[in-house]
């Protein structure tokens, strides 16, 4: 290039559009190909047996009702509503099953709104939201106008979602009180476990009915999955202080004292934490960075 | 910057914190972006906040940082205001301007603006992962400074009484190229006589044709090497008297040289108390710009001004290196030299950007190298607002950018000649002044939320806190 023009020059052109090099498009994240989802034999089984069972109940209800109206109208009309209260309210079961997820997947659908900060969507769920409960129903205005997702997490927290951590540390308190009597009391230790992941799960379900989520089975089991998996960010610091407990009270005095009131404590400890961690997981904001 | 004894002791009382601050994994950097003016400091500023939270947010702006990070980046955040006295850098702003229709880049920064933001990262490792668990995630907070470029200028300053620097400026104003500018200045400060009284009329006279003559270096000179900077940018409060001195042929005595002495000191004093010494006194990462374009395209004087003003600048600077950096762990741990517009040039000349940017750094860079500080030196765009095309030009084609015009948005072709590798021979200069265009920026999101298209940023900010990450 030692012969190429020396002097810097200008070429000008006529008027074009702005340039745009795609921006938001190319820094997109790239996500991983999502394995393609495979029913494993036990869900095959499963789902065969769910397919048998219900099917074949059907079949066997229509043809058995088709006999009834051989038998006579009276039997037939009468076993046709018998077959269809039956099948209406396991439909009806099965709605509420599908509509406690679906309240499940809003929340999963708020969080990531709140995370991309993707303020039409975060306003759009908190609204949907606080619809929905009543600590939240008078803020309706001030998060309609809210103008960034920072300013309508600061709306929520500072407001309902303060509320409602303050009642889910209450129903916390009440199990955790429970938790301790019952293991003052109990028999076996097996009973202890029993008693223990009944009340926990009915703790979860009520902090999840504060905020609005009203699980079913299916929800409830997806809650308890949810809120163990938050736990289990907090198991490190857990067991450090467990460990720390126990170094305290290694002292064989120490240890005659503690006894099984020790053991109740910490039961109680970890029913006050389950409400913290199950409020956290039912949050239609993410956890503060 | 001379020795101050309470600041030692300040940096003493600091080490504590930063040590436990670095142990637990929560250290506190105060990244310096030195340039001088018009070197695109706010625009870097804007492009680095936006696309580290954009990066934040998943997005991959910044390929090379989060390959430097492992990984391992999962929130970034603006640290929200306390009670800080100083105005706070209008991040939205400045990109609700850029995206504008018509857009409009940055104006002259005329005060300081500051701004935290806080890296969050997982720990690496399986300890790190157990500790993550006791003491959560690790956090790096980067504080940013904005401030108007010409007020750096006055760091070599500090140094200086008022007689040194009167013989310094004139010796300035007095070379080839300046001197025309700054000819009524230059002409009546020689007529002036040797006892002239402690005038008012005579001070402000004077004020102003040395404030003139300066203005006319910097804006059709393409000069930087001027001081002092508040009398070029006084800031938001105007000019105030501190700054009607200017330099006098025989600086000593009492009467207008008194007066002037007077005004200097007290302006050194300001400037130390106000800004050197809360702001630039201590820091632990530097990126230095250069508009480096700029100055080989306003001709050999301002090249050579801009590399003698870097040098000064530098020179003035705590690299670390001594025990005692060394005991309250302060100096500059890392220096990032960047050439800034380097969309102005297509991509195969930006090697040579940075190869010329090397040599005009070379003494900064030698003196840091000394110090145990690594540099790295990058050809980079804030904010890119051209593509490579090529132009025909005397019937054959050359490698070009083309962008579109800020002041009429025509489209243009810009062939910005060829870059030297290294200061260039006197014949090299021979075509003369060229004031490169202004183009505008591409189209953006208002909100930044996917960040700003940018040449090298990633790059440069991998070497410049890649090892914090």
């Amino acid at each position: 290039m030692s012969d190429a023009p020396k002097g810097p020059r200008v070429i000008l052109e006529e008027p074009a559009p702005r340039l745009d090099f795609q921006w938001e498009q190319a820094v997109v994240p790239v996500a991983a190909p999502a394995p393609r989802a495979r029913w494993s034999g036990i869900g095959r089984a499963a789902a065969g047996a769910a397919v048998l069972g219900l099917g074949l109940a059907v079949l066997d209800a229509v043809n058995f009702v088709v006999d009834q109206f051989g038998r006579g109208p009276v039997q037939g009309w009468a076993t046709l509503g018998v077959v269809a209260i039956g099948f209406g309210l396991v439909a009806g079961g099965g709605w509420r099953e599908l509509r406690s997820l679906g309240a499940l997947r809003a929340v999963d659908r708020a969080r990531a709104a709140f995370a991309r900060q993707d303020l039409e969507v975060a306003r759009a769920e908190a609204l949907r939201w606080a619809a929905g409960v009543a600590e939240a129903a008078s803020l309706q205005p001030a998060l309609r106008q809210a103008g960034s997702t920072e300013e309508l997490r600061a709306l929520l927290e500072g407001g309902p979602l303060r509320l409602l951590d303050a009642e889910a540390a209450g129903l916390g308190r009440v199990a955790a009180v429970q938790a301790f009597s019952i293991t003052a009391i109990s028999p076996s230790p097996g009973l202890d476990a029993l008693v223990f992941a009944w009340r926990g799960v009915r703790l979860v379900r009520q902090v999840a009915a504060l905020h609005g989520l009203r699980p079913g089975f299916a929800g409830t089991l997806a809650l308890v999955r949810r809120t163990l998996l938050d736990a289990a960010t907090v198991a490190a610091t857990d067991v450090a202080v467990d460990a720390a407990a126990r170094a305290l009270l290694s002292n064989k005095l120490l240890e005659q004292f503690a006894g099984e009131a020790a053991a109740g404590a910490v039961a109680a400890r970890r029913m006050l934490r389950l409400a913290r961690v199950a409020a956290e997981a039912c949050r239609i904001v993410p956890p503060r960075a | 910057m001379a020795v101050d004894p309470f600041g030692l002791l300040r940096d003493l009382a600091e080490t504590p914190e930063r040590l436990a601050r670095t142990l637990i994994g929560q250290p506190r950097i105060r990244l310096a972006v030195t340039g001088l003016t018009r070197a695109g400091k706010t625009v870097f500023l804007t492009a680095l906040v936006a696309n580290l939270l954009a990066a934040g947010r998943g997005r991959r702006t910044l390929p090379l940082l989060e390959q430097a990070a492992g990984g391992r980046l999962r929130s970034v955040r603006l640290v929200p205001s306390a009670t800080e006295a100083l105005p706070r850098f209008d991040v939205e702003a400045h990109l609700a301007a850029l995206a504008a229709d018509p857009p409009a880049w940055p104006g002259r920064t005329d005060d300081l603006s500051t701004l935290e933001l806080q890296l969050e990262l997982e720990r690496s490792g399986s300890l790190g992962g157990l500790l993550g668990g006791l003491l959560g995630r690790r956090t790096v907070t980067l504080e940013l400074l904005d401030y108007p470029g010409e007020w750096l200028l006055d760091l070599p300053m500090l140094d200086q009484d008022y007689a040194a620097w009167s013989a310094e400026a004139l010796r300035r104003l007095r070379r080839a190229e300046a001197s025309a500018a700054a000819r009524a200045f230059l002409d009546w400060v020689e007529a002036l006589p040797s006892g002239a009284p402690a005038d008012e009329s005579l001070a402000r006279r004077g004020h102003g044709l040395f404030r003139d003559a300066l203005r006319e270096c910097r804006d059709r000179l393409g000069f930087r090497f001027l001081q002092p900077g508040r009398v070029l940018n006084p800031g938001p409060r105007g000019e105030t008297p501190v700054l009607w001195f200017f330099p006098l042929l025989q600086p000593g005595g009492r009467g207008l040289a008194g007066l002037m002495a007077e005004r200097h000191a007290a302006y050194i004093g300001a400037q130390r108390a106000e800004f050197f010494e809360p702001f630039f006194r201590r820091f632990d990462r530097q990126v230095v710009l250069v508009d480096v374009l700029g100055a080989l395209h306003a001709g050999q004087a301002a090249f050579e001004d801009t590399a003698e003003a870097l040098s000064a600048i530098a020179g003035a600077l705590r690299h670390g290196g001594s025990w005692f950096d060394w005991l309250t762990g302060a100096g500059i741990a890392r220096i990032a030299f960047a050439a800034t517009k380097a969309d102005h040039v297509p991509a195969r000349q930006r090697d040579a950007l940075s190869a010329l940017l090397g040599h005009l750094v070379a003494g900064p860079q030698g003196r840091a190298s000394e110090a145990g500080v690594p540099t790295t030196v990058h050809a980079l765009a804030s904010l890119r607002c051209t593509q490579d095309d090529v132009a025909v030009l005397d019937g054959r084609p050359v490698a070009a950018v083309r962008g579109l015009l800020l002041e009429n948005g025509r489209s243009a072709k810009v062939y910005p000649g060829e870059i030297p590798l290294r200061p260039p021979e006197p014949g090299f200069w021979e075509h003369g002044f060229f004031e490169m265009p202004e183009f505008q920026p591409p189209r953006l999101d208002a909100a930044g939320g996917s960040g700003v298209p940018h040449i090298g940023l990633d790059a440069l900010l991998a070497a410049l806190i890649g090892d914090l990450l």
